[in-house]
């Protein structure tokens, strides 16, 4: 030890022999730095670091050229991850004593390696970043930088107070548990991150309903065995810190686990939407073909119904061909005509056969409608060829017709009367006289319905006819005069004054039988049609 | 019951390399031995 004032070496009086300067308080000054130091070097052995580094700055703040004090500050400095500030501390101490200094060989060791002083220089920046983060509450940003530094800088004691802090915010005890107890493996009295891993504890206690420990009782058990000591219930459960053996099978669970789990999300997830994609791609198709086979069918109902109306064509053909080559048909009417124009032509005089060829060619079924049915079935050649035979011959046969049946009623010879007037009659429907006498042959003959039938048709289409009396008279007293005339042939009977009221019962009577007939007559030519439609 | 703003108060920057010549050169703060030698000095003026 030198003196303060002269620097001459103290003996052990208590003041200086060279200056006489009084060294007793400078002597418990350093006796105090000194004990400090000690204090420090022995914390520093059991990894005390925090509390190594408080004390060796009690010493240098009691005596700022101890050097030793600075050479192993700086050291814990080093360990503790702040290789700056230990450069700092050895570079001091070697301006204090250059010579023969300690810190040479650490500055050295140091600076020996550039990549890894880099890499912790690196490191302390990226805490000082993630520092700022924290004051900007960017403390998302600041995990993750943190996370970086003590993977770079694994002794970094900050590094860890600082996530371990920034876990116990965000309430991820566990990891704050884990990060803590690897920070005090390198300072293992660290009374932050001892604070933060009670909290830790207990947050993660009460949150999973384990009563921990007392920190103090905790200490003292996981400080001699490294171990987390915590009691759940009745069970004390000592969990240590470093298994490997454990580590790795807990990951072997996580990796079956996770595969398990990728299997649930498999057949959760995944299957149901790939079955549901296949079943969507199937109903795509029956829809499809559905639809195809509903396309076909529609088609097929066209064709059938096509084929329906072919057949009724066919059918419709057939008939009108049946229509034309049978005996009633097309071609017979017109081979009636050729026929009754050749005979025309041939004999001129002939009119009555002419007529009844003629009459052939229309039926008797439309005898009445001649105009219409001739406008519908035939040729223009043929109904002019028909309307100049009829013009021609039609007259002069009814006239014919007429005088003979005239004739044949005065013979008494009813029958061909009848024969004769009924062909004059069809050949001239205006012919009074042919209709009364023709009646009056059917009286004769004793026919009193054909008779009274065509006195009721006189009386009403001819109601101006000189015969009209005679008819009605007929008509009203029918009976009496059927078996008064007996058998008695026919007689002219003078006309018998009219009696309105008789004539118009009689008119009424014989309109309604003609129409009864008529209705009959029609239903039974629907009746005719409908069976042959058939 | 740990109050985070309160702790976050107690983080300060590291030294980094930057920062380390004037950390160095402002480390030459005064000691008790400063101090001591400070009152000897007052003490000889008193008594001359």
């Amino acid at each position: 030890m030198r003196c303060f004032r002269c620097g001459a070496n103290l003996t052990e009086n208590d003041f200086c022999t060279n200056c006489g300067a009084d060294i007793r308080l400078y002597r418990r000054i350093m006796r105090l730095s000194n004990m400090y130091y000690n204090d420090g070097l022995q914390k520093a052995q059991v990894r005390d670091l925090s509390g190594a580094v408080e004390s060796l700055l009690q010493s240098l703040k009691c005596n700022r050229n101890n050097v030793e004090a600075r050479n192993l500050l700086g050291l814990v400095y080093f360990e503790m991850g702040e290789s700056v500030a230990a450069l700092s501390e050895w570079v001091i101490s070697k301006n204090i004593k250059p010579d023969r200094n300690i810190a040479d060989d650490f500055i050295e060791e140091v600076e020996g390696n550039p990549t890894r002083l880099t890499a912790i220089s690196q490191s302390i920046r990226k805490y000082n970043q993630a520092l700022s983060y924290c004051e900007q509450k960017s403390y998302d940003l600041a995990v993750i930088q943190l996370k970086k530094v003590v993977q770079t800088n694994p002794n970094l004691i900050a590094g860890y107070q600082l996530l371990g802090l920034l876990y116990l915010e965000n309430k991820e005890y566990r990891r704050a548990i884990r990060i803590l107890n690897r920070g005090l493996q390198i300072d293992k009295n660290n009374t932050m991150m001892l604070n933060y891993l009670r909290e830790a504890e207990d947050e993660l206690a009460e949150r999973d309903g384990v009563q921990a420990l007392p920190a103090g009782k905790k200490q003292q058990m996981g400080a001699s065995s490294e171990s987390i000591v915590y009691q759940s219930g009745n069970e004390t459960i000592i969990q240590p810190l470093n298994m490997p053996e454990r580590r790795s099978a807990s990951s072997l669970i996580n990796i079956v686990v996770g595969f398990l789990i990728g299997l649930a999300l498999m057949w959760f997830l995944v299957l149901p939407a790939r079955i549901r994609g296949a079943k969507n791609d199937v109903n795509d198709e029956l829809t499809e073909v559905t639809n195809e086979l509903t396309a076909k069918s529609a088609d097929i109902t066209e064709l059938n119904k096509q084929i329906a109306a072919l057949q009724q064509e066919n059918e419709t053909a057939n008939q009108a061909l049946e229509s034309l080559t049978s005996g009633s048909g097309i071609v017979e009417q017109y081979d009636h005509l050729a026929e009754a124009a050749l005979n025309y032509i041939r004999s001129p005089e002939d009119v009555t056969t002419t007529a009844n060829m003629l009459s052939q060619i229309i039926g008797d079924s439309v005898s009445e409608n001649v105009a219409e049915t001739l406008e519908q079935s035939y040729s223009v050649a043929f109904r002019s060829l028909y309307d100049y035979l009829n013009a021609e011959v039609t007259g002069q046969a009814a006239s014919r017709f007429l005088n003979e049946g005239m004739s044949a009623y005065n013979d008494q010879n009813y029958d061909q009367a009848i024969a004769d007037l009924t062909n004059a009659y069809q050949l001239d429907e205006t012919s009074d006289k042919a209709l009364f006498y023709l009646a009056s042959s059917y009286r004769s003959l004793g026919d009193a319905d054909k008779a009274t039938e065509l006195f009721s048709l006189l009386v009403n289409n001819f109601p101006d006819s000189e015969y009209v009396s005679q008819a009605k008279s007929y008509l009203r007293n029918g009976a009496e005069d059927e078996s008064a005339a007996g058998n008695g042939g026919a007689q002219e009977e003078e006309p018998e004054a009219p009696d309105p009221q008789a004539a118009a019962l009689s008119a009424f009577a014989a309109a309604q039988q003609a129409m009864q007939e008529a209705a009959a007559q029609q239903a039974a030519e629907l009746q005719a049609g409908a069976g042959a439609a058939q | 019951m740990i109050e985070f703003e309160e702790e976050l108060k107690k983080f300060h920057p590291l030294l980094e390399v930057e920062d380390a010549e004037r950390y160095i050169h402002n480390t030459d703060v005064t000691d008790l031995v400063d101090l001591m030698i400070a009152l000897a000095d007052r003490s000889v003026m008193r008594e001359e």
